[in-house]
């Protein structure tokens, strides 16, 4: 008879979902309150937020409104006004939401948001910069662009930083201030930055107990944790959240309390890509009957994984070598060569069994020589890799038969190597 | 002109032949770039041979372990080509990865697989305001100029490149008459070959072209054809990166309907704008990539509508209607694709889109909507 896993689910991250709903609570209600409204893609949020603005993160409101249940009427709501399935579905979230917004059409309330002042285009990802295109096309929305180019080499990141700093302060800043009829306020930076750096410290105390055998917690875990150390960033609530987390997190240790009842992990997980934030308790069913936990990613891995960078007291510089740093330059992670260097990182540290590399139908981003990252890494540290095909928040990219076959078959060819 | 036309012909009907006797004849090395903004005539200046990366006819067989079947046809038909060896004739290869994500794929799988002699990657940036813009830009250029040198072993001279340019603005000027001719006489040439004779200037030495193209153009000139008044003018746009099939050229053709003019990559998008002869080589290349129009929705600019821009391309050659042909997984054209369709419907012009994939199964449903829409604009 098999061992049956259950998951020993954790009392902290219970805490999450007040924090969030009131951080996009505030959002929603700014305008009320005669506050300016931004709206931001790729890491440009932190700039707004200096201003005192209230502002939007595209990648966290997608996963919000996945989250919370409302990503498929937005979905279908832009297809019905001709946004095409294929489209990114963070993409086409977005214009389902300005389409209920310009139409008045009911939706979720929470997942209603105030029109921006300004739109800090930053396009990270090359589609990024679409979706704030076609609001400007739409809506006239005033644009602040910024190019944030993935680093393909490592000896292109000096200038490619350079030419990121130089937008920050030629386009970004004064667009702010123009918005906002004030000085740039680099103190505020640097205060957000400050409670970041606690946060991010304390959250990787908690890091460490994903790497003990047995875990202690999940990459799922994790994932809905993330907002203090993201869109929430400045935000003092988040310290005493991962306070706690990592209160529970020490005593499930003492108490030899793993993430997986009775005794446990079978498997140790590598997930790459972006989290299925619609689908998360799918993803988690997935994987638990088999003894599988998914413990960390390179997308998961993003926000300022080395707070100890962290410099207060040179916001600009910091926000910027956050992305393209000599040391931890996450840019470098994203094209898939410098990717291939930080999962072999993340392989060691964690001490993973197999991969999973999620690849998203409707968005790229992380899927770059997907099947080549498998085979590179299985070639240096001999272990496999399957590559699943879904979507983060579009129920439609999800076919649950090809993700329990490919799973199926990364589990026995652990077991196969295992027998060895 | 008929000579002419069965050179283009053969060179595009196999352009790995073609490509790999042009290495063989000349001696030099051919150097892939992936469309659509490579400045070729950089690689030119270097004394090497450029040829825009195309997709092939074949299905995707051994490229499907590399790349999902979800991403664009040149993007799996290149890496599948690629990985089988059909382009061993390729000593280097150049991408623009900030033109879509698609493109992030190559650099990784070709190093590991394919190994080519010579890769190079350009950042070349969107247009947005700011000095920082053109600043970056030109280091890009500047940094693919230096890969080349230190790949050949010789500098390239503002000389060189000056030279470059005026083959390439002369091929530009060239291939502008024979869209010219083709809008006083669209019944001179069938659409594929217009679309031919692009994509040739995209495989042959941009001499070779030049040469080939003062023939057919002077062929042209003399023809005289008779006018079929009851054709009607459409527009087709789109088709980013690659050719279409010609099928549905064909098939558009076959219907009652005629292209005087495009708005397509392998067509006039490709030979849109001249770079300026004077001043400093590098310079007037950045400033070319910097024009705004043909309007280019992977070039990130917001404050000129593409639609508008096609109608009055419509309106300018007395077309009736516009075909959008839109590659099937490209994500730049699908993002833009509701807003083009919008502004088609407020101004009231005809617009039909036809869904191209690498792969057809049946060129049934795409007759049936071009058919459709023939009818709708009072054809045939």
């Amino acid at each position: 008879m098999g061992v049956e896993y259950k998951v020993n689910r954790l009392r902290a991250t219970g805490n999450i979902r007040p924090l969030v709903d009131k951080h996009w609570g505030d959002l929603r209600a700014a305008k009320e309150r005669g506050e300016k409204v931004a709206w931001a893609s790729g890491p440009s949020f932190m700039f707004p937020y200096s201003m005192g603005m209230k502002c939007h993160f595209m990648a966290g409101y997608a996963s919000y409104a996945g989250g919370i249940g409302a990503a498929d009427e937005l979905l279908r709501l832009a297809e019905t006004t001709g946004d095409l399935p294929e489209t990114c579905s963070y993409h086409r979230l977005h214009m389902g939401l300005v389409e209920a917004i310009k139409k008045g059409v009911p939706i979720k309330e929470q997942a209603i948001l105030p029109l921006p002042d300004l739109l800090i285009a930053g396009r990270y990802c090359t589609e990024q910069s679409h979706y704030s295109e076609s609001f400007y096309r739409r809506m006239g929305l005033r644009i602040a662009p910024l190019e944030l180019p993935f680093v393909f080499n490592k000896e292109d990141r000096p200038r490619i930083r350079e030419f990121v700093y130089r937008q920050i302060v030629e386009n970004v800043i004064p667009n702010l201030e123009d918005v906002c009829e004030k000085p740039f306020d680099y103190d505020r930076l640097s205060e957000i930055l400050s409670v970041l750096k606690k946060t991010a410290t304390l959250r990787n105390e908690c890091w460490k107990f994903l790497a003990t055998k047995p875990a202690t917690w999940t990459l799922w875990d994790y994932a809905v944790s993330m907002a203090p150390v993201i869109y929430m960033m400045g935000d003092p609530a988040g310290i005493p959240f991962y306070e706690d987390l990592l209160k529970e997190l020490k005593e499930r240790h003492e108490k030899g309390i793993p993430a997986l009842a009775p005794e446990g992990e079978k498997y140790r997980i590598y997930w790459d890509g972006w989290i299925p934030w619609a689908f998360l308790g799918k993803f988690m069913r997935k994987f638990t009957p088999h003894g599988a936990v998914c413990l960390c990613g390179r997308y998961p891995w993003e926000m300022f994984p080395h707070p100890e960078l962290i410099d207060p007291e040179h916001p600009l510089d910091t926000v910027v070598d956050w992305v393209y740093g000599e040391e931890t330059g996450l840019a470098c992670h994203m094209a898939p060569k410098g990717s291939i260097e930080m999962i072999g990182e993340l392989i060691e540290e964690y001490s993973i069994d197999g991969l999973v590399m999620f690849s998203s139908k409707s968005c790229r981003m992380w899927n770059q020589s997907h099947l080549d990252q498998i085979d590179a890494l299985d070639k240096k540290y001999g272990i496999p890799g399957v590559v699943i095909e879904a979507d983060m928040i579009d129920p439609e990219m999800v076919q649950d038969s090809q993700i329990d076959t490919r799973l199926q078959a990364l589990f026995e060819t652990i077991d196969g190597r295992r027998r060895r | 002109m008929e000579k002419a036309l069965s050179k283009i012909v053969e060179v595009t009907s196999d352009p790995y032949a073609y490509v790999a006797g042009l290495k063989d004849r000349t001696q030099k090395k051919i150097i892939g770039c992936f469309p659509m903004y490579v400045p070729e005539e950089i690689v030119h200046a270097a004394g090497l041979i450029p040829v825009v990366i195309w997709r092939g006819n074949e299905s995707v067989t051994w490229g499907h372990a590399h790349v999902p079947a979800y991403d664009c046809g040149i993007t799996r038909s290149f890496v599948d080509d690629a990985v089988r060896g059909k382009l061993s004739f390729m000593d280097g290869m150049v991408f623009h990865v900030r033109q879509c994500l698609q493109v992030g794929e190559f650099p990784l799988i070709m190093e590991r697989n394919v190994k080519p002699a010579y890769q190079k990657i350009l950042y070349l940036p969107p247009i947005y305001k700011g000095d920082s813009i053109k600043s970056f830009l030109l280091g890009d250029l500047e940094s693919f100029k230096g890969s080349l040198e230190d790949f050949t072993g010789k500098k390239i001279s503002d000389d060189n490149l000056k030279e470059s340019i005026e083959i390439y603005n002369e091929n530009r000027s060239l291939l502008e008459r024979v869209y010219e001719i083709r809008r006083e006489k669209p019944e001179i040439l069938r659409a594929r070959e217009v679309m031919q004779i692009v994509w040739s200037s995209m495989l042959m030495l941009k001499e070779d072209h030049n040469e080939l193209l003062r023939e057919l153009i002077n062929g042209m000139e003399k023809k005289s054809v008779e006018p079929k008044k009851d054709r009607i003018k459409v527009i087709p746009v789109g088709c980013l990166c690659q050719t279409l099939q010609f099928d549905i050229l064909d098939i558009i053709e076959d219907l009652g309907m005629i292209i005087p003019d495009d708005d397509l990559y392998v067509g006039s998008r490709y030979f849109a704008n001249k770079v300026n002869p004077n001043g400093d080589p590098i310079e007037a290349l950045a400033d070319r990539y910097l024009v705004k129009t043909p309007l280019c929705p992977t070039k990130g600019v917001w404050d000129i509508d593409w639609g508008v821009e096609v109608i009055k391309q419509m309106k300018e050659n007395d077309a009736k209607g516009i075909i959008s042909i839109r590659v099937k997984y490209c994500p730049p054209h699908t993002c833009y694709y509701p807003d083009f369709k919008s502004k088609m419907v407020e101004e009231g012009v005809p617009e039909v889109m036809i869904e191209m994939e690498h792969e057809i199964i049946s060129l049934e449903g795409v007759k049936t909507r071009l058919q459709s829409f023939v009818e709708t604009i009072g054809g045939v």
